[in-house]
Parts: structure tokens; sequence; C-alpha cells
């Protein structure tokens, strides 16, 4: 039984977090450390592997094909290259925990992705939310508690749906099966859709998802920045989107209601959430509703129904893992030398972090789909899907889809706008001299970052060569997809190569003319002083000023639209009228069990 | 790689028909400027003096500022609209399909903002922060216009994404421009590249009467140099680009290279006269005029494009 590579990539983890309970930090490093090399290597070795499952008591409990197999390969990258920057530079007081918890979030996220049978499923599912409270517990500002319980409750809830979704579809398969891969239940009753629904909450509270993506930003603001990067930037995608990635592929058969409805979602989450970013003035918190809004992309291609902007919905998954958590760690390089995530008190330390500020800049660009990074390859794809989904729609239908592709090519634009914003918070604008002391990130959080960007590169460039003809196209495959097509050209490396002879010639006539002199700003004749200075937060107060913009961003600050606060005040008026109910009096007590045996015979006799 | 793509990047249609097409087009540029205002005007080589002066003058560089970013932006943008003018110059000069489609050809064009952006933040200067910070304003304001103005040749063609498609359906079908939704995108398209490329009344990131043309204000000799030539560039290749995907391209033979000077000196005097005859407005009413009239007249464009109007 120990000799199953599936059951191993979950085991080894799991043993190695308890062992870690009780050893000294360095070790527990040591230990996560290799654990991840083994459970890289183990998954290399499982690339070309056929049929590999675990079974226990005659239930196949885990098995691997390549959508799985994609997954799983992510969780294993990004968890490795995250490990290297959180090697230094944890917090000292939390390390312990941090080193403890690490190895336990890569099981259960592992057991998430190889998992057949909807027990196990459901048991991993859970318990790698529960880490991500374990996570935010170890935050240290003063709204950490209130947001690990935020947490906890919207995504312990969405669980709460996923059983009765698991529960259902068990049901609907006429009750033969546990096994997930194998349902494909036609949407054409009641019963299906709330199954369908119910599933769709799960995925979307974990992925972040509108409406239920309210727990990112808060998460993102208050717990440890390398856990931001791990479960919400990284992990959390992984796995809520695979599970709409299963949803879409084997467990239900979709109409095209769904894909309009999924892709409308998509496009609110990327709209909404952006609009929300533009006007943060925390650097986390920004990042954050990123993390919710790229998610739009991810279900957009993944419910339009074009495979071609399936394959571009799985591929944006891996992409924004990528740069949202080489994002997430750059500002934490920052944040750890300057002991802020403030964008209102940064500013200027372009000169002073180089390399922290190329590698942000990457991901900046990489997430605003600039060309040749590989955000905007993904992006392309799901577009190209969208308009080729259109083309077989009725009139209708069509206007509603042009709308929705709207929206999110637009989106894109916010997002440039939102990370110029952010670049010139913290990067750019006026050199600050209390910054002058300050050191390069550390060599691992300059390694870690580095090889993220260079992932953004070469994921960009040789997008078809390495992910898609790997990962992707077998993922499809796998699940009874065809080949996708595309429609528009796109050709990266011939791109390079002529942008890099045109720059290469303007580099030649500047060298050759260059004529170099040092000088301060110039400021209308005045001297430049440090109060001058634009901080880059209040680029967008003209946005937020517009009508009606201003009366929603007025509610959207009172919490109006956030679901946790709407159903906290709905949990707590109906325990007001329960409450109510419940004077106090023997009487009224002694009426309700009367009517109560009354109603209950009444049933009962039928 | 072929040989013929260095031709194509570094004679024609790419740097050196644009650069020099582009110096050409600003001077009557400036020259029709300067008989609206009645004054005389700059001789016709005086955009080629001016970079080429520009040239031997000395770079000052910004202590404690980023110089490499500094510097390297204005090649960059250069780089980039080479690239457009190659990807879009080959589509419409020799018919053939070219590295990319209209989508790639739209994020391209962002590019260029983003180096503005950069560049100019890079030194620290209130002013340039300031226009950084109008430039990427604008950019979002005439975006949501210009998807809408993209999106219409597409769903009119039948949702065809490469260029040379586009440009094929339309010598079949006729140009886009003779239908109610092409002829209103079209007009919009106009509007999204005048603020594209920030001439009036959107010169709001450059305004030099107010922030000393903003993110350009500490450059100076060859950067700066770069900058003015990138911008004369545009001159090419946005109009350019709306004549492929509403005016049907070109042939250049016979009437068709009558047809090739009528259109883009149509597209070019309607800029002019736009941008001679009205003042400079404020950001926050360019936003305005981009998300709450433009953008529902490119809604209603895309619905009767669907419709087949």
């Amino acid at each position: 039984m120990l000799n199953n590579n599936l059951l191993l990539l979950i085991l080894i983890p799991l043993a190695v977090s308890f062992l870690n309970i009780f050893l000294p930090t360095i070790i527990r490093k040591i230990l996560v450390f290799a654990t991840l090399v083994v459970t890289s290597v183990i998954t290399v070795n499982l690339f070309n592997a056929n049929n590999e499952t675990f079974t226990l008591f005659s239930n196949t409990v885990l098995s691997l094909d390549k959508m799985s197999y994609f997954a799983l390969a992510g969780i294993q990258l990004l968890s490795f290259i995250i490990l290297i920057f959180s090697l230094k530079g944890v917090e000292k007081n939390i390390e312990k925990q941090f080193f403890a918890l690490y190895p336990l979030t890569l099981a259960f996220s592992n057991g998430v992705v190889l998992s057949e049978n909807s027990f196990s499923f459901l048991i991993f599912w859970g318990m790698s939310g529960l880490t991500l409270y374990l996570f935010s517990l170890l935050g240290k500002t003063k709204d950490s508690p209130q947001t690990a319980k935020k947490t906890f409750i919207i995504i312990g809830g969405s669980d709460a749906f996923l059983i009765m979704g698991l529960a259902l579809v068990w049901f609907l398969n006429s009750g033969n099966s546990w096994s997930l891969l194998s349902t494909n239940i036609p949407l054409v009753d009641g019963l299906s859709y709330t199954a369908f629904f119910l599933f769709l909450i799960a995925a979307f509270s974990k992925a972040g998802g509108f409406p239920f993506h309210t727990w990112i930003p808060d998460y993102s603001k208050d717990s440890p920045i390398e856990s931001v990067a791990l479960l919400p930037a990284s992990l959390d995608k992984l796995l809520g989107i695979y599970l709409l990635a299963r949803m879409f592929t084997t467990i239900f058969e979709i109409n095209v209601i769904i894909n309009l409805i999924i892709v409308t979602l998509g496009a609110l989450t990327i709209i909404i959430a952006v609009m929300m970013a533009m006007i943060q003035h925390n650097g986390r918190k920004l990042l954050g509703y990123h993390a919710v809004s790229q998610v739009g992309y991810m279900i957009m291609g993944i419910g339009s129904g074009s495979v071609l902007a399936f394959a571009g919905g799985l591929f944006h998954m891996i992409n924004n893992t990528i740069y949202k958590s080489n994002l997430f760690l750059t500002l934490g390089s920052v944040e750890k030398r300057t002991g802020t995530s403030d964008l209102d008190k940064l500013g200027g330390l372009g000169k002073v972090m180089p390399f922290t500020f190329i590698m942000a800049l990457i991901g900046a660009l990489s997430i605003s789909g600039i060309p040749p990074f590989n955000g905007f390859f993904s992006k392309w794809m799901i577009y190209q899907g969208i308009i080729e989904k259109t083309a077989t729609l009725s009139a209708g239908y069509q206007i509603w889809m042009i709308i929705c592709l709207v929206l999110a090519i637009f989106g894109s634009a916010l997002t440039l706008a939102s990370f110029m914003k952010f670049i010139h918070a913290i990067y750019l604008g006026k050199y600050q001299k209390r910054f002058s002391t300050i050191k390069k990130a550390p060599v691992n959080q300059i390694l870690s970052t580095g090889l993220l960007s260079l992932l953004c590169i070469i994921f960009g460039i040789w997008a078809i060569k390495i992910p898609l003809n790997n990962f992707i196209l077998p993922a499809l495959q796998d699940s009874g997809l065809s080949s996708p097509q595309f429609i528009g050209t796109y050709n990266p490396q011939l791109m390079i190569i002529l942008f890099g002879l045109a720059f290469i010639t303007g580099i030649i006539i500047f060298l050759f003319t260059k004529k170099i002199k040092l000088d301060e700003n110039y400021l209308g004749g005045m001297d430049s002083e440090e109060r001058f200075r634009v901080l880059g937060t209040e680029f967008y107060n003209e946005v937020k000023e517009m009508t009606p913009l201003n009366t929603l961003y007025k509610w959207a600050e009172k919490k109006y639209f956030d679901i946790y606060n709407i159903s906290t005040k709905f949990t707590i008026s109906t325990a007001k009228l329960l409450q109510k109910a419940h004077p106090g009096q023997l009487q009224l007590y002694l009426l309700y069990i009367v009517v109560g045996l009354l109603i209950f015979f009444i049933v009962s006799l039928k | 790689m072929k040989l013929e793509y260095l031709f194509y990047i570094f004679i024609f249609p790419g740097i050196l028909f644009t650069t020099v097409l582009g110096l050409i087009i600003g001077w009557v540029d400036r020259k029709v400027s300067a008989r609206f205002q009645f004054r005389v005007g700059p001789p016709f080589l005086q955009n080629f003096n001016d970079f080429f002066k520009l040239l031997g003058k000395e770079t000052t560089l910004i202590k404690n500022s980023i110089h490499s970013l500094f510097i390297a932006t204005p090649f960059i943008a250069f780089g980039v609209l080479s690239l457009l003018a190659t990807i879009i110059g080959v589509t419409l000069f020799y018919h053939a399909g070219f590295g990319g489609d209209i989508f790639v050809i739209m994020y391209l064009m962002m590019i260029y903002s983003v180096m503005i952006i950069l560049g100019g933040s890079s030194t620290g200067n209130v002013y340039s922060s300031i226009g950084a910070g109008r430039e990427i304003k604008l950019l979002i304001a005439d975006e949501l216009a210009f998807i809408f103005v993209i999106l219409v040749p597409i769903i009119k063609s039948g949702y065809q994404l490469n260029l040379e498609n586009i440009i094929n359906f339309q010598a079949t079908n006729g140009a886009f421009i003779g239908s109610a939704s092409g002829i209103l995108a079209f007009l919009l398209g106009i509007i999204c590249i005048q603020a594209k490329m920030t001439l009036q009344p959107f010169d709001i990131p450059e305004a030099e009467t107010e922030i000393v043309e903003g993110p350009l204000m500490e450059y100076s000799g060859p950067p700066l140099a770069f900058w003015k030539l990138n911008h004369f560039m545009m001159y090419v290749i946005f109009p350019f680009f709306l004549i492929s995907i509403f005016l049907g391209g070109f042939t250049l033979s016979g009437l068709g290279i009558l047809w090739f000077i009528l259109k883009y000196w149509g597209i070019i005097v309607v800029m002019i006269i736009i941008k001679n005859t009205n003042p400079r407005i404020r950001i926050d009413t360019a936003l305005k005029f981009f998300w709450k009239y433009a953008s529902p007249v490119g809604l209603l464009a895309i619905i009767l494009a669907i419709l087949g109007v």
C-alpha cells in the first residue's frame, strides 16, 4: 500500500507536518524542503503514467488523469517556489506554526485534485479550507481574528453546500457510485440545477468568484504574506477552478443558458473586483481584489462552452497563480524591508530595490495582459473562444455574450490602470530619503520571484510548446473534449524578434549620440522638496467621484454587497424572530408541543 | 525568420517608411494648424531637422531616479510602434497575415501608454507623475469606446479576428463604413485615436501650458527625439488601422493608389480639424465623455452590427 505514488503524495507531507509539530525550526524548514523535492520528483515521474489509482475497500479513492495531473503539477511548482521565498523572512514568532501548516496544506491540496471518490474529495476539500483558517489566525493585524472568522464561515459554509451537492449528484446518479469522474448528469430538472448551483457555490467560494469573493481581500490584508501567495493566490485558485472544470466536463452536461449565466458571473467578477481594486490604498488589499478579478477570466473561459476558451481558462488558471503569487511575494519583500504595505507611505523604491521592482513590473504587465507575457496568451485564447461561441448563438444571445466580452476586455484595461497605480505608488515617483538605507531583498526572495517572473516570460513566448502541448491539451483530451482551433493569429517569437530589432536600432542610435549630464528635477525653478510628491493612490479619484459610481463605491464601503455581511445580518434578524417566540412562558411552550404533536400526527396519518 | 521580414521591419512598411511618412504628416499637421492660427508655419523639413538636432543634444538624467527605465522606455515604445506599423502595414500592402490579429494589435497599442507612464514617473518629477496619472486615466477612458469600435468589424465580418480576413471580407462585401453600424463605429474610432494620440481636445496628459508636457518633461536629447518620433509614427499607424478595419484597405495599382491617398488624407484632415477647433478638456470631462456618451454609442453600433445593419 505504501508504494502507491498517489498515496505517497498525500501521506509524506501529512507525516512531515505531524513530525514538524515537535521539531526545531531549522529542521522543520529542511524537512518541508525535502518533502517538496520528493513530491515534485514523484509528480515528474508520473508524467507518463497511465491509470494510476489507489483502491480502498474495493472503491477507487484516488486516481490520476491528465486534468488532475495538470493541477497536481501546478500545486507542486507553486508550493516549491513559494517555499523558497519563505525559507528566510517569515515572521519569527509564527515561523514554527508556519512550517507545520505548509506541508499540511500541500497534503490536502494534493488530496483534492487526486480524489476520485466523493467522500475523500469532500474531506480533503474541507481540510484545505481549515488550513486556510489556521494560516489566517497567524496574522498579526488587529482585524486578523475577524478575517479568520469570515474566511472560515464563507469557506466552511460553502463546504456544507458541497455536501448537499455531492449527495444530490449521488441521488441523480441513481445511487450507483460515489465516483466523481463518470456521472455526466444532464441539466434538465430542478434537482439537477440545484446540484449544479450547489457545486458552483463551493467552487466560487474557494476560487473567489462573485458574489462569494469577499473573504479574499480581507484575507490578503491580514494574513502572513507567504500564506496569501500560497493559498488565495495559487492553491485555492487551482482547487476551485479544478472543481469548476470537472463540473463542466465530467460531472454535469451543460446547456447554453448555463453557459450564458456563468459567463455573465465571470464578467461581473472581473469588473466589480477590478473597480474595487482601483480605489484601494493598501497594496495587499489591491492585490487581493485582483486575485478575485482574475478568477472572472477563468470562470468565463471554462463556462463559455467553447473548447478554445476552456483551454484558455485552464491556462489562465496556471498563469494567474504564477504572476499573482509573484506580485504578492514582491510586495512581501517590500513590506519586510519597509514595514508597511500602505501605498500612501511607500514610493520611489525602484532605485533601492531594483530586482524586486523588475519582478513586480513583469508581474504587473503579465496580469494586465500585455504581450508577450503569459497573461496575454491565456486572455487572448479566452476572447477567441468567446467570439467562437458567440458566432453560433442567436442574435439576442450574441448581444449578451458580446457585452460580457467587452466587460472582460475592459476589465483588463482597468487592471493595467490599477497596476500602473500600484507600481507608481511603490516603486516610482519621488525618491524618498528615509528609504535610502533600505537594502535589497534577500537572495532567496529574489530567486523565488525571479523564477516566477521567468515563468511569466516562458509561458508567454512558448505558450503552445510548453504548457499547452504538455499539460492542457492532454487534459482536454482526457476529458473528452476536442482539440481547440485558434481563429486568430499570434506569433510571439516572431514579434519578439522584430521588436528586438527595432528596439536595438533605437538603442544603437542612442549609444552613438549620447552625452549624459546629471541634474536635479525641474520644478518651475523651485527646489524640489520631498513634500511635493504624487502618491499614485489618488490617480482614480475622478473615477471614484463620478456619478453613479460614487454612490456604488459608498455602498461598497458600507459593505452592502458583501455576502458575508448580508448573511450575518439575515442570520441575526432571523435569530431575533426566534427569540421573540421564546418569551419563557411555560404555557406557550406547552402549546408549541401540542401543536407540534398535532402536525406530526396529521402528517404521519397521511 | 525569412530575409524579407528584415525588409518589412526596417524599410517598408516598418521603421523607415513609417518614420518618414509620419514626420511628413507631422509637418502637414503643423503647417495646417499654423494656417488655422494665421501663422506661416514651419518649412517642409522642419520635423527632420528637429529630430536630428535633438540627437545631437545632451541627455539630462535625474539624480536618484531609475536611469535604465528612463532611457529604455522611449526605445521600447519605438520598438512596439515599429512592430505595429509592420503588422498593420504588411497586412494592408501585401494582403498577407503577419504575426498578430486584431486583439494583439489592440493590446500592443496599450504598451505605448505604459511606457509613457513608466518613463515619465521614473524621474520623480511631480508634473511627470501628474501627467502619468492623466495618461492612464485617458487610456481607460478611451479604451472602453475603442473596444466597441474594434468589435464592430469583427462582428460584421462574421466573427473573424485576422486583419487580412477582415480586409478580404470587405473586398467582396463592401467596406464596413457603408453600413449604419460601420459609420458610427468609424466616427467613434476617429475620436478614440485622437485620444490615443493625445491630440487636442485630449492632450490632457501632456498639456504644455498646464503641466509642461507632463511625462516628457524631464526628457531631453535622443530619448526626447524618439518620443517625438514615436508620436509622429502614430500618425501612420492609427489611420492605417482604421483604414483596414473600416475602409476596406487598398490595392497599390492604378486607381487604388488614388483611393489610398484619399482614404488616408481624409482621416488625417478630420483629425487635424478636430485638433484645431477644440480646446483641451479636463480629465474628468474626458472620462465622462467616453464612458457616458461615446460608449453607449459604441454599444448601439455593436447591436446594429449584430442585427446586420
